[in-house]
């Protein structure tokens, strides 16, 4: 009973679903995927992957750690590292990647990393996050869909 | 019998070096931009968020910050609001952005993107 939601569907408000199927929905540019696997990745938009192959050296990584905290009641953060720990999940492109913590996980999987650039600021953000309900206008702080 | 004291002004807007430094920077190869104009809008959590974009002229209405060669100008609406800030830029590896120390607010997000006054 997966559900397959386009990708023009989920940028708009979704109706919040029974929290026993919130695991299931998988998303149609994710269908090659093996199943199973498909829901619980986190994609990296291609200015994330460029901007991380120009600050990254051999051997580092992007990190995102969740934590409790910012207005809506959970934030992201992101720092450099260069130890992987054996649970952690990698996802990698062109031979640059991203490790997340497995309970930092649940709460972004299914969610795209992208590198912004305005004048005002340029950061790493996560966004289009499944798990997310709704956010800080920032994008660092997010409230869990339940 | 004492003349009337004359209160040298202050600038509305500060810019520490590491500001100056990156909006002349930005503005090298950009000779139809005079500089950069800062201003706030209804957003976020908190109430507002400054906004900055770059500029080809000076409206009536704008403040002209001139400070090291460097221009700035504040909108109208923003004057109030961010008289007496600094205005710093921090960079590290992962992020680089414009900080705004403003001694008028009251209250800030998380991610300080957003205040009240």
């Amino acid at each position: 009973n997966s559900l397959i939601v386009g990708e023009q569907s989920h940028r708009l408000p979704q109706k919040r679903e029974p929290s026993h199927t919130a695991g299931l929905r998988c998303f149609s540019n994710a269908v090659q995927e093996k199943p199973g696997l498909s829901e619980d990745k986190v994609h990296l938009t291609d200015s994330c992957v460029k901007r991380l192959m120009e600050i990254m050296e051999k051997g580092e990584y992007l990190r995102i750690h969740v934590e409790g905290g910012g207005c809506s009641g959970f934030q992201y953060k992101f720092s450099v590292d260069k130890n992987k720990n054996e649970d952690d999940r990698l996802f990698e492109q062109k031979g640059v990647g991203i490790i997340v913590d497995p309970d930092s996980l649940e709460f972004v999987k299914g969610a795209t990393v992208d590198f912004s650039q305005e004048l005002i600021r340029s950061t790493f953000l996560v966004l289009k996050n499944p798990q997310a309900d709704h956010g800080c206008s920032c994008g660092s702080s997010f409230s869990v869909k339940l | 019998v004492s003349k009337r004291k004359i209160i040298p002004t202050r600038a509305a807007l500060t810019l520490t070096p590491a500001a100056v430094n990156k909006i002349r920077w930005l503005l090298q190869d950009k000779p139809e931009y005079i500089g950069l104009k800062v201003g706030v809008r209804t957003r976020g959590c908190n109430g507002l968020t400054y906004t900055l974009d770059y500029t080809k002229e000076k409206e009536k209405s704008d403040e002209e910050v001139l400070q090291d060669g460097v221009r700035v100008f504040i909108e109208k609406k923003a004057q109030l609001t961010l008289l007496g800030t600094e205005m710093d830029f921090v960079e590290s590896k992962l992020s680089s952005e414009f900080v705004f120390n403003n001694p008028n607010i009251k209250g800030t997000c998380g991610c300080g993107e957003s205040f009240n006054m």
